[in-house]
């Protein structure tokens, strides 16, 4: 096989792996009735905030930015796999194969990416209409690939993380809980970004969620596709920045490894 | 002889562990492996086998000294060393428990460049090698511990690796499945691979390896065939008794080839140092009425000073 046909084939399989961790906590139906009820609550929830302090510019502003948060928080959440107990056994095996484990976990999460974008979509098309929101179609269309890029860039950004957490596990937590707060809070999900010092902009610019939503906003506000578009080149630099650095960040995991005996079979 | 399978020329390896000593875990090792041996490393915890394995599987620096797998370097020529390994070790870790047995192998056959085809063929006879058909649609994580234990080894055969290095490949393993497991590992040897089999179990050396290394604190004591081994095991055993008075103890004491009587709270433990005075002393023992005998096998310890004063009489 060619060396793409076997990274592609890798990448598969490490997708599948992650999935089937993922099918054990969900089924269709609690994914459903559970994880969605309560995703679709939660963004209706700061729309209802939006009405009772503001007009409906207010509402949307919160329940867009909210929606597509929900891409942003599950993208992240591929920083777990590295708590996921077993990866303990199996790094040294990914190490001592003729593959790199790197593009295991470039792909292991990755259906959290997948499951981001969907959520968020679900909400938006969902409580969007319950409120009372123009979606102007066709534009609106566009969205779909624009949340699909924020989940992915998050996913990515979650994968770095887990390449940090990878050596100091017990801050496993913090981590989730400081990247969750700071998504909400220096993202323009729910303030726009004007309202932040200057300083704070450029960080918001480079976390994974920023670009993308005020692309979407952009379409759904009928901003010109330039603009639009400008917006969503920078997300994607942002998630190919935040997948290199992963990368290196686990391939750095991998000679510290074999340096330090850290490769552990923890048998 | 030709490229020795594996080759370890004065290999060493410290740890520094921050704010803790440093530990020498192998201390100028040498050893080669002809192809199609199954090579025994036989040593107490903490010996230094597993660092020895994780070094020639590419996955640790040596501190100095080299290696080579089939005349590659373990630690430059790691693209041509990868896919000639399997690495098998023991206890649960290593697989995805959520995923089924067959797909498991799968993963792996893609990592080990297997083309879907080759996957899907090899998967299959592997699942069959191992005895695993009947539940090979099954999650891992619903096997038994013995299960896990073939299914690693299938796992390490997936890249269908000419150099197999087994780390304690049966602990945890009941006697019927470990037994099981040996005789696999003797077919694969007749198929040409080599084998490194890492093993704490003296038994577990004997029975199923061509050579074995005896292996202490990182040093090389020995290596020895297994017939000497077992020699020595056979020659060294410990016989626990319970019911027997002191005067048949003392009677035992005088026995040529008993080398100790000690007794404890209502028993006692006789040491034996000879061929053939194991049986002796159990039929006396039975005859006196005790009311429970067992024997057990010398420890590692007690072999190695042995095996060191033999030679140390032969010089
Ligand atoms: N990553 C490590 N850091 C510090 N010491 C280690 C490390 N790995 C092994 N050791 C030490 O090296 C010695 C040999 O260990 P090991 O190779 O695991 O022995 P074995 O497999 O024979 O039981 C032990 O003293 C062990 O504590
Ligand atoms: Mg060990």
């Amino acid at each position: 096989m060619t060396a793409l046909a076997t990274t592609v084939n890798v990448m598969h399989h490490a997708f599948r792996a992650g999935l089937a961790d993922y099918r054990a906590i969900f089924t269709w139906k609690s994914w459903l009735a559970g994880w969605m009820v309560r995703v679709i609550a939660q963004v209706a929830f700061f729309a209802l905030l939006g009405e009772r302090i503001g007009d409906d510019q207010k509402t949307f502003y919160l329940l867009v930015g909210n929606s597509i948060l929900v891409a942003a928080l599950t993208g992240v959440f591929s920083l777990n796999m590295t708590t996921a107990e077993r990866w303990a056994g199996t790094l040294p095996l990914l190490v001592a194969s003729p593959s790199s484990p790197i593009i295991v976990f470039s792909a292991r999460g990755s259906y959290l990416a997948v499951d981001g974008a969907l959520s968020a979509l679900a909400a938006l098309f969902i409580a969007g209409p319950m409120f009372g929101m123009d979606l102007p179609w066709p534009r609106v269309v566009a969205v779909v690939p624009l949340t699909a890029l924020v989940a992915l860039a998050s996913y990515c950004f979650g994968t770095f993380l887990a390449g940090i957490v990878f050596r100091f596990r017990s801050i496993n937590s913090l981590v989730v809980l400081t990247t969750h707060v700071s998504l909400m809070a220096a993202c323009g999900v729910n303030v726009p970004l004007s309202y932040y010092p200057d300083a704070l902009e450029w960080f918001s610019r480079v976390l994974p969620v920023t670009n993308g939503l005020l692309a979407i906003r952009g379409v759904l506000d009928g901003a010109d596709p330039a603009t639009i578009l400008g917006d969503a080149a920078l997300e994607a630099v942002v998630a190919v920045g935040w997948m290199t650095l992963a990368l290196a960040s686990f391939n750095q995991l991998a000679s510290r490894g074999r340096r330090d005996g850290s490769l552990d079979y923890g048998a | 002889m030709g490229t020795p399978a594996v080759e370890i020329e004065e290999l060493s390896r410290v740890f520094e562990p921050r704010k803790k000593p440093p530990v020498v875990a192998l201390d100028d090792v040498s050893l080669a492996i002809p192809p199609g041996e199954i090579h025994g490393l036989l040593g107490p915890n903490g010996a230094g086998k597993t660092t020895l394995v994780k070094i020639l599987s590419t996955v640790l620096l040596p501190t100095s000294g080299r290696a080579r797998v089939l005349g590659h370097d373990v630690v430059d020529e790691t693209k041509a060393v990868r896919p000639l390994l399997g690495i098998v070790f023991g206890g649960e870790r290593g697989l995805y428990w959520r995923l089924t047995g067959r797909q498991n192998l799968a993963y792996w056959g893609a990592l080990y460049k297997l083309s879907a085809r080759e996957t899907k063929a090899r998967t299959q006879q592997l699942i069959e090698r191992v005895g695993l058909a009947e539940r090979a649609d099954e999650r891992v994580e619903t096997y038994s511990r013995g299960m896990k234990q073939r299914l690693h080894l299938a796992r390490g055969l997936v890249g269908d690796a000419t150099v197999l290095f087994l780390d304690e490949p049966t602990t945890g393993m009941d006697p019927l499945a470990a037994r099981e497991f040996r005789t696999l590992i003797a077919e694969l040897r007749d198929e040409g691979r080599t084998i490194l089999l890492a093993t704490h179990d003296m038994v577990e050396a004997e029975t199923v390896c061509d050579r074995v290394t005896l292996i202490d604190r990182g040093k090389v004591v020995a290596t020895e065939s297994p017939r000497t081994l077992g020699q020595v095991i056979s020659r060294f055993q410990r016989i626990d008794v319970e019911g027997v008075d002191a005067a048949v103890l003392g009677e035992i004491r005088a026995l040529t080839g008993v080398s100790g009587v000690t007794e404890a709270d209502g028993g006692a433990r006789i040491e034996v140092d000879e061929e053939g005075a194991t049986r002796v002393v159990l039929g006396r023992l039975v005859d006196a009425g005790a009311t429970s005998v067992k024997t057990s096998l010398p420890s590692l310890e007690e072999v190695y000073v042995q095996l060191i004063d033999d030679r140390g009489l032969e010089l």
